[in-house]
């Protein structure tokens, strides 16, 4: 793509020689509380595979809802082949040649290839589905791409490659002139990278644009034009890919400055072993994961999507099984199966998504603080002695900080920090030794992150050890002693914090090895 | 611990909105008994049979069976789950506890088989449920099916009778009756007696509405339905909690059985027909959700008041069993809507 790489960067100060087949003007998202994309700017031209980069939450996926028209835009305008254009749903986006190759792929495996491809808009006949038509048609389409799938085969029997071949060959059969793919190669083998890069340098001849999200930079010199990092839901840089470095890019997606509030630690770690992790494995999730976390510690879990570090937590909680290795805690060989296992040896996890696996939230906070120790505001008999479980929930009001009018509130009705505060008032009033964060400021505003890193320094100062996962790294680097930095299930670097820099863990969680 | 600092800012969930949670909540319940009112005094006034004492007796022993179903459900329910089985546990546990004596059993023990056996079918159902992830409706439909089959092949679907004065006294009983000798040689009836199947629904009730309110069973068992994850993820033994609401609900699929039997003095195999979905409907006209996570013993209650009280009353009325139905169903679907319109709104 000459004509891409020979174009000067930024806005343009000519007029294009040639339109870009997509082009956005200061897309604008807003989210309750949240400003998803603060005014992005994005152009493709036809034939070219341009790369969207930026750690989690920088508003990667909310920007590619924009352009395949599962959200509408708060503000700005996309213009699709020199025309402006709104798209109302997905559909709508499809009809007009845009389409979105999901990394969770969306099709129906109980019916075959050919039926998914023209799902929802079969070729009909008097009525009646034209068979003939949609196989012949679909056939067309997976040899555009050269690859050998049966169209008549039922897409559960695919390997995941093979169906992203027929997500891809239904993009073709959209006569898409723009696709979006999103992390298309986290789940397949070298060899079948191969031959999606080989896919995709065939649709570039035949001119279609391409959005390439994904976290792995190292994969990208094979196929990607340009680059556009992306940080806060703003648009920070867009380079010719030949012109710029992975240093480079990574400066970039992290540019973040360290200048964000971290109350100073008042914890000292200590040499105390208090759980140790022996060779950890979990198929298709993560393997050979060794770690020690200390007594009076702060851990930090870096990586990026798909790193396994939320897994790995799971599993030492016992909510998802091992198939290799062992846990020991103080010492002592551990058998955790289940999470009560777990709590019963003092080990809590604070879930990444509280409300789908954190709280109960029907029932009300008091409910809620002592869900996990009920043996504790209970008589012999099994009956709740209320004053007590109204002390306990006044106590983490009180000490949390939760703004709730009652400790009667139903837990869906607080604010997502109070909620957060909820979760950890629940793992406190259990006397927990060891405690995952998993993401544990997401979505909250900056005055309750403040209250939970300070919240995170004093338990580890009472010598619970404290495992922070976290995907922002000036908190990894602010509040941790020591951080281990995964890369799609292994463990790829063990750095101390303060002789650490936010592009070197950056590095290591990118699997870009220097 | 040391005091946190917090930022003041305004968040959703003030203190409004907890007033208005518990406003609804009353509303909610107070509408429920309302209607029920409102129900007896426009059968008071259009039937003047039907606020006697005796009239109120023959309705709370009819509400009675759907009262022991519909508290069954409602633990089930509340766990976001769903029992179908009931009616034919029911047949099944009655058929046993007469064959039980029948073969010489003493009423006891006949009575103590039937509740075995509808605790049996609760088990298999939880365990399907919780073991095999069976969903609850595909689980308990099997069960339906099983138990009926079970019950008409034992009595090659013949009613079983003979079984004795004492059978009866189970159904048909009453405590503090009051008679007076007449003059005639006859006894007149002071107090009719409160009838024992009664009793047990009061105690029943209160009993599991301490369960549900006052334990940390109750407490597991709202978590369960509100958030399954979550509550496994807090220690919560959700399998455990949930085979408990299926056995609940099979035990007292099974005393129901026994005293449907007893008031008929004889075990009819085809007793108990469609009985899951008036005691499905109870729990849902008190409040309880189909999702899981919310629901109440008071409000069942109400439920199978109010579907006891309207079909007596259209029966006092004259009104045919087939708009009797139809009112019924309207009934239920009002509720219903109601409730998901109340909902929507939060």
């Amino acid at each position: 793509m000459n004509v891409l790489s020979s174009r000067p960067d930024g806005p343009a100060a000519e007029p294009f020689t040639r339109l870009p087949c997509l082009h956005l003007d200061g897309i604008v998202k807003r989210f309750p509380g949240v400003l998803a994309l603060k005014g992005v700017t994005l152009d493709l031209q036809a034939g070219e595979v341009h790369a969207i980069c930026g750690e989690n939450g920088a508003g990667k996926s909310t920007l590619m809802k924009v352009i395949s028209g599962q959200l509408s835009p708060d503000e700005g305008c996309i213009t699709y082949l020199g025309e402006k254009r709104t798209f109302k749903s997905v559909n709508d986006a499809e009809r007009m040649g845009i389409a979105i190759i999901h990394q969770e792929l969306n099709l129906v495996p109980h019916l075959s290839v050919a039926e998914n491809v023209y799902l929802a808009r079969e070729p009909v006949t008097l009525g009646f589905i034209n068979r003939r038509k949609m196989v012949s048609d679909t056939q067309h389409c997976l040899n555009r791409l050269a690859v050998n799938i049966d169209p008549m085969m039922l897409v559960k029997k695919l390997s995941v490659a093979q169906q992203q071949m027929v997500e891809i060959a239904k993009a073709l059969s959209l006569n898409a002139k723009v696709l979006i793919l999103d992390e298309p190669t986290s789940s397949l083998t070298e060899t079948e990278t191969a031959q999606l890069f080989g896919i995709i340098k065939e649709l570039k001849v035949q001119g279609v644009g391409m959005l390439y999200i994904s976290h792995r930079l190292d994969e990208m010199q094979h196929i990607v034009d340009r680059v556009t990092v992306m940080r806060d839901g703003s648009h920070v840089s867009t380079r010719p890919f030949c012109e710029t470095s992975v240093d480079q890019i990574v400066a970039d997606m992290v540019g973040r400055s360290l200048d964000e509030k971290f109350p100073p630690r008042t914890s000292v770690p200590t040499q105390k072993v208090l759980l140790k992790v022996n060779n950890f494995g979990r198929k298709g999730a993560f393997q050979s994961i060794n770690f020690e976390l200390r007594k009076g510690e702060i851990l930090g879990f870096a990586g990026l999507m798909g790193a396994g570090r939320t897994e790995i937590a799971r599993a030492i909680f016992g909510a998802d099984s091992i198939d290799t290795g062992s846990l020991e805690l103080q010492g002592q060989t551990l058998s955790i199966k289940t999470p009560q296992d777990a709590i019963r040896h003092g080990v809590a996890y604070l879930s990444e998504d509280r409300k789908s696996d954190g709280l109960a939230l029907k029932m009300s906070l008091a409910s809620n603080i002592t869900l996990a120790n009920m043996d504790a505001v209970c008589n012999a008999f099994g009956f709740i002695k209320f004053k007590e479980e109204e002390a306990a929930a006044h106590k983490y009001i009180k000490s949390l900080g939760i703004r709730t009018p009652s400790t009667h509130q139903v837990t869906r009705l607080l604010s997502g920090g109070n909620q957060q505060k909820v979760v950890i008032g629940k793992w406190l009033f259990r006397d927990s030794k060891i405690l995952f964060f998993d993401e544990p400021t997401r979505g909250i505003d900056v005055g309750a992150k403040y209250a939970i890193y300070e919240l995170m320094d004093t338990l580890a100062a009472q010598g619970i050890g404290v495992v922070l996962i976290s995907s922002e790294l000036p908190e990894l680097l602010g509040m941790s002693d020591r951080i281990l930095v995964f890369h799609e299930g292994r463990l790829t670097a063990e750095l101390e914090a303060r002789d650490t820099s936010q592009e070197e863990i950056m590095h290591f969680a990118s699997g870009y090895t220097q | 611990m040391s005091d946190l600092s917090i930022s003041k800012q305004s968040e959703p969930g003030g203190v409004g909105s907890v007033n208005k949670e518990r406003r609804r909540e009353l509303l909610q319940k107070f509408g429920a008994l309302a209607s029920l009112f409102a129900l007896v005094i426009v059968f008071a006034t259009t039937s003047q049979a039907f606020l006697s004492m005796g009239n109120g007796m023959s309705v709370a022993l009819q509400v009675t069976s759907i009262a022991f179903l519909g508290l069954g459900a409602t633990a089930v329910i509340i766990t976001g789950g769903i029992d179908l089985s009931v009616g034919s546990v029911l047949a099944l546990a009655g058929v046993a506890d007469a064959l039980a004596i029948k073969a010489g059993a003493s009423i006891p023990l006949g009575i103590l088989v039937g509740l075995t056996v509808g605790g049996l079918c609760g088990a298999i159902n939880g365990l399907f449920i919780t073991r095999l992830k069976l969903p609850p409706f595909i689980a308990t439909l099997g069960m339906m099916l099983v138990a009926r089959g079970f019950a008409l092949r034992l009595t090659d679907a013949q009613p079983v009778s003979g079984l004795g004065q004492g059978f009866a006294t189970l159904g048909n009983g009453t405590l503090f009756r009051i008679e007076s000798m007449g003059d005639d040689g006859f006894p007149n009836v002071i107090f009719p007696g409160i009838p024992y199947p009664v009793v047990i629904m009061i105690v029943l009730a209160v009993g599991l509405w301490l369960v549900l309110s006052r334990t940390r069973l109750g407490r597991h068992i709202y978590a369960v339905g509100s958030n399954a994850e979550a509550a496994r993820l807090s220690g919560v033994n959700v399998a455990r909690v949930t085979l408990f609401t299926y056995v609940l609900s099979g035990v007292l699929a099974g005393l129901t059985g026994c005293v449907l039997m007893s008031r008929l003095v004889t075990a009819q195999p085809n007793e108990g027909v469609m009985y899951e979905l008036d005691a499905i409907a109870s729990a849902v006209i008190g409040g309880t959700s189909l999702s899981g996570g919310i629901g109440s013993v008071s409000g069942t209650v109400i439920g199978a008041f109010t579907i006891g009280i309207l079909r007596n009353g259209l029966n006092m009325l004259g009104v045919s069993s087939f708009t009797q139905q139809i009112i019924i169903g309207v009934v239920i679907l009002l509720t219903v809507c109601i409730d998901q319109l109340r909902n929507r709104k939060s």
